[in-house]
C-alpha cells in the first residue's frame, strides 16, 4: 500500500496555478520535495492536510481518500511546519495534555520516552525551546499517537549544522521500520542527499520530475558540463534548471 | 465536543475573557446601563479571537484529527461558555440587587428576567454577525468585530430604551407577577440565541471550508 497518492491535483490561484500535480510516496520511504520559492511545495502539502481546498485532484493518505475520511487520514498523520509556532507562551505539558485527547492511539508511556530520547522538558514554554527542539518535540507528539506519514514543510530551515545532522538521523531512524513514510519539503537539498530515498521536483506548479532519487539524479545528467569533475547535486540540478537571464 | 472546549479553555482563551465573564457582577451597581455587560462579553472574545489569531490557534486546531468545521464549532463553543457562565454568574448578583437596591434602575433596564431574554438575543445577534464574518477569512477579527458591534449595540440601545415607552414598563419590573409576565421574553431570547448559534456555525464552517490556511 502507499503512504500517499496525488493524482492530478489542481489548484488555481490569481497569480499562480498548482497544475495537475501527480506523485506516490511508497511506505518506509522519504520523499525529498524540491522546488524554489512559490513553486507550489507548500500548497501541495496544505492541500494533503485540507488547510487548502483543491479546486480538483485526488488526494489518498495511506488508502484512504482525503478529504472524504479526514479523520482517519489525520490520526494517522505527523506534522512539522517549519516556522510557525503554535502556543509560545503554554508549557508543552499543557499543549500535550491537550493533545493527547485528540488522538485514539495516543501511547503516553511512548510519549515520555520520546521526551527522555530528545531531551525535551516538558515544563518548558515553546519559547523557550530552540527551533530544533521544537521541531524534536512535534515529531514526539506524532511518534506518540503512532503517525504513520510525517509531513515536514521545511523543518530543518534555520538550524545549524549540528541540529540538522540530529534531525536528519532521526528521520533515517523514523522510516527504518518500513511502516513510516516522509514527505519533506525543504530549500536544504544537501539533507536530500543525505536521507531522502526518492525525490520530487515541483518548478512553477508543475511536476517536472519524481523518482527514486539515483533514477532522478541519472535522469538530469544532460545539464552535465565538462567543466564538472563531479556528478551534479540536487542543487547543481535545481540552479541549472531555474537559472534565468537578467538584462538590467 | 468536550475536547474542543478543553482546548479552547486551555491554549486558546485570552485570559482577560475571564475578568470580562466576571462583569456580570456589575448588574449589582446602582444606576448603571446593564446593556454595558454584555458588550464586555464581546470584547472579551474578541480578544480571544485576536489571541487565537497571534498563537496559531486555529491552524493548530485544523491539524487536528478533528474536521475542518470543527474549528469553527470550537470558536462558537468558546463564545457560548463565555456568553452563558457571564449571564449564569451575574444571576445571584441580581438577586442581591433586589434585595439590597430595590427601588429600580434609572439609567435603565432592570437586571430582570427580561434583561436576561433581551441578553441572550444581543449574544445570538452578535455571534451570528461576527463568526460568519470572522470565518470568511480565519484572520481579520477587527473588521469582523467592528461590522458585528452595529447591530449589537442598536439592540442594546433598543433594549434599554423600550422599558421607557409608554405601555411597556412591565418590561422594567421586578415584582413576581412581572417577572412571570417576562419569562416570553427569556424563551424567545433562549431559541433566537440557540438558532443564531447554529446559523453562526453553519454559515461559518461553510465559510471556513473555503478559506486556504
Amino acid at each position: 500500500m502507499n503512504a500517499l497518492r496525488i493524482e492530478d491535483l489542481t489548484k488555481t490561484y490569481p497569480q499562480f496555478t498548482l497544475d495537475k500535480v501527480s506523485f506516490t510516496l511508497e511506505r518506509g520511504r522519504i520523499m525529498g520535495l524540491i522546488g524554489k520559492n512559490g513553486a507550489g511545495k507548500t500548497t501541495t502539502l496544505k492541500s494533503i492536510l485540507n488547510l487548502v481546498s483543491p479546486d480538483s485532484g485526488t488526494i489518498e493518505i495511506l488508502g484512504l481518500p482525503s478529504p472524504a475520511r479526514e479523520l482517519e487520514c489525520k490520526q494517522k498523520l505527523g506534522v512539522v511546519l517549519g516556522g510557525i509556532d503554535f502556543y509560545r507562551d503554554k508549557k508543552l505539558t499543557a499543549i500535550t495534555s491537550v493533545t493527547r485527547r485528540f488522538y485514539r492511539r495516543w501511547d503516553e508511556t511512548a510519549y515520555r520516552r520520546y521526551l527522555d530520547e530528545f531531551s525535551i522538558d516538558p515544563g518548558k514554554r515553546v519559547r523557550e525551546l530552540s527551533a530544533g527542539m521544537r521541531v524534536k518535540y512535534l515529531i514526539a507528539l506524532a511518534l506518540s499517537h503512532h503517525a504513520e506519514l510525517f509531513i515536514f514543510d521545511e523543518p530543518t530551515s534555520g538550524l545549524d549544522p549540528v541540529s540538522r545532522d540530529e534531525l536528519l538521523t532521526i528521520f533515517r531512524a523514523l522510516t527504518a521500520d518500513g511502516t513510516r513514510s516522509i514527505l519533506y519539503s525543504t530549500h536544504i537539498t544537501s539533507d536530500l542527499e543525505k536521507c531522502a530515498d526518492d525525490i520530487t521536483y515541483i518548478k512553477d506548479g508543475k511536476i517536472l520530475s519524481s523518482a527514486e532519487k539515483g533514477v532522478f539524479l541519472r535522469s538530469f545528467q544532460h545539464l552535465h558540463t565538462p567543466e564538472d569533475a563531479a556528478p551534479l547535486t540536487l542543487e547543481d540540478i535545481m540552479v541549472r534548471t531555474e537559472r534565468r537571464e537578467f538584462h538590467v | 465536543m468536550f475536547d474542543l472546549l478543553r482546548k479552547e479553555l486551555c491554549l486558546a482563551v485570552h485570559p482577560s475573557l475571564y475578568v470580562f465573564i466576571f462583569l456580570g457582577a456589575l448588574v449589582l451597581v446602582p444606576a448603571y446601563p446593564y446593556g454595558v455587560v454584555f458588550f464586555f462579553a464581546m470584547l472579551g472574545i474578541f480578544q480571544s479571537m485576536m489571541y487565537a489569531r497571534e498563537t496559531r490557534d486555529i491552524y493548530f486546531t485544523a491539524l487536528l484529527p478533528v474536521r475542518k468545521r470543527d474549528v469553527v464549532k470550537a470558536k462558537l463553543l468558546l463564545a457560548a461558555f463565555a456568553q452563558l457562565s457571564q449571564l449564569l454568574l451575574s444571576i445571584p448578583f441580581a438577586f442581591l440587587r433586589t434585595l439590597y437596591l430595590s427601588e429600580g434602575n434609572p439609567a435603565g433596564i432592570e437586571a430582570n428576567v427580561a434583561y436576561y431574554g433581551f441578553g441572550l438575543m444581543i449574544f445570538g445577534v452578535f455571534n451570528l454577525v461576527f463568526f460568519t464574518r470572522f470565518f470568511k477569512t480565519a484572520y481579520k477579527a477587527g473588521a469582523a468585530f467592528l461590522i458585528a458591534l452595529i447591530p449589537s449595540t442598536i439592540c442594546i440601545f433598543a433594549m434599554e430604551a423600550v422599558v421607557h415607552f409608554p405601555g411597556m414598563e412591565w418590561l422594567d419590573g421586578i415584582s413576581p407577577e412581572l417577572l412571570l409576565r417576562q419569562i416570553p421574553v427569556l424563551l424567545a431570547g433562549i431559541v433566537i440565541y440557540a438558532a443564531a448559534w447554529f446559523l453562526a456555525y453553519t454559515a461559518g464552517a461553510q465559510r471556513f471550508s473555503q478559506v486556504d490556511l
